[in-house]
């Protein structure tokens, strides 16, 4: 088992940024971390290319150090990714799961939870209007026939961000709660990983 | 000059104007039996939008093949709404026929789509919504008498679970009979997973989901033309 998490590093999702140097700055998470646009999560073909060239390249650094793939099942194969030696990740679908954990990610999408990280909530426009095309109506019937809110995923890092919640909700037409989560499920999803990536020593 | 309102029709939904499209299918009804919309509008409209679709046109976006589902849908409804003179049926009679989403996976809005897509061709959908384990799937497929099941789903942890799908048709005795059409976003990525999971075919957009399902009700024929739903 590997016994040093600084022999790992790990490329991850910009959407944890955040909550990352947070946990890096409170002495909790000690390993060097790389970050991916968020945005490649909407053209998973482009994520896979930019995933692959990060693997590669952190192995031409230091081919001995294991790298732990923060990120959910966003791309195609990602599972190729993860049955590389020296390579793991983190466990949940996406995000959302990651953050909140399996059993209360699948509650909540049950009862029709849409939901926002902290740094989507701040580009929301960016996603709905400049990557899926929604516009006017079509935007709040779009989400209205799929979702029943939207949730703001508080991770505690960043001040919540009530003007662009606010807009999101009347531009989407559903109704936005604030849900305060813990930095534990993703701090432990991550200890996971990177305990598992000490077995490929 | 006489107005192509199967190119306003496409251009509305290319700019995600459900309003507009709605406008385009009022103006041509003027005058027309609206029991004909389906074949002459909608049909070659959506064979235009399909083919922009499966070229990936840049026009064509997430929200425009939703607008594309709900205009089907609108038509539809007024289709239903409006009963033919005689009293008979509007449109062909075909399935039934099952869709839902695999165990898991939550992201219904390409479900909704194929769902929109089928029933304006003509196919009887039981939509079983999101999260379906696959005993109800194949409960279903014999309870209904539903020859084709539709899974969908978006990534490949929750692909996977068309594999017990697979498993269930075939331990309930079922194999070719009940034939298994899978689509959703990891199987335009990774084709080769409608093989190695057990599916029979797949799509490669919505609007080609009717072809599809027309294909694979056949193979069940050719393959054990008796019926699945036991006879009371």
């Amino acid at each position: 088992m590997n016994q040093d998490p600084r022999r790992v590093r790990c490329i991850a999702c910009s959407i944890f940024r955040k909550e990352l140097e947070a946990l890096q700055a409170s002495g909790r998470l000690d390993l060097p971390v790389e970050y991916l646009n968020s945005m490649l999560h909407m053209v998973p073909a482009k994520l896979e290319v930019r995933l692959q060239e990060a693997l590669e390249a952190a192995r031409r650094q230091d081919p001995d150090r294991d790298v732990v793939i923060a990120y959910g099942d966003c791309c195609g194969h990602m599972e190729d990714f993860e049955a590389e030696p020296g390579t793991t990740r983190t466990q949940g679908i996406n995000c959302c799961e990651i953050v909140l954990g399996r059993e209360t990610y699948r509650k909540l999408r049950r009862e029709g939870a849409f939901f926002l990280m902290p740094e989507w909530a701040r580009s929301w426009r960016q996603v709905f209007v400049g990557q899926l095309g929604l516009l006017g109506p079509c935007a709040k019937t779009f989400m209205q026939e799929l979702h029943t809110r939207l949730i703001y995923l508080d991770t505690g890092i960043l001040p919540v961000p009530h003007e662009e919640l606010a807009g999101a909700s009347e531009f989407l037409g559903l109704p936005v709660e604030i849900l305060p989560v813990s930095l534990d499920p993703l701090l432990a999803n991550l200890r996971q990983a990177i305990q598992t990536a000490g077995h490929h020593d | 000059m006489d107005r192509n309102y199967c190119q306003e029709l496409l251009d509305a939904i290319e700019r995600a104007d459900r309003a507009g499209a709605a406008a385009v299918v009022d103006a041509w009804a003027v005058g027309r039996s609206f029991s004909q919309v389906v074949p002459e509008l909608l049909s070659p409209t959506l064979e235009s939008f399909g083919t922009l679709w499966s070229q990936g046109h840049g026009g064509v976006s997430l929200a425009t093949g939703y607008v594309a589902s709900k205009v089907a849908e609108d038509v539809l409804s007024r289709l239903l709404r409006e009963s033919s003179p005689d009293g008979g049926p509007i449109l062909p009679s075909k399935g039934p026929v099952l869709l839902g989403n695999v165990e898991d996976d939550f992201h219904p809005l390409g479900r909704n789509m194929v769902v929109a897509f089928l029933r304006t061709a003509g196919w009887d959908v039981r939509d079983l919504g999101v999260d379906v384990p696959p005993a109800q799937f194949v409960d279903q497929a014999e309870e209904t008498g539903a020859r084709v099941i539709g899974a969908s789903a978006m990534m490949y942890t929750t692909a996977k679970n068309v594999a017990r799908i697979r498993a269930e048709i075939d331990r309930r005795g079922l194999t070719g009979k009940v034939q298994l059409a899978v689509g959703g976003a990891v199987f335009k990525l990774r084709p080769e997973l409608v093989s190695d999971l057990g599916g029979d075919g797949t799509a490669t957009s919505a609007l080609e989901a009717s072809a599809l399902f027309e294909r694979l009700w056949q193979r069940s024929l050719n393959l054990d033309p008796t019926p699945l739903r036991a006879l009371p």
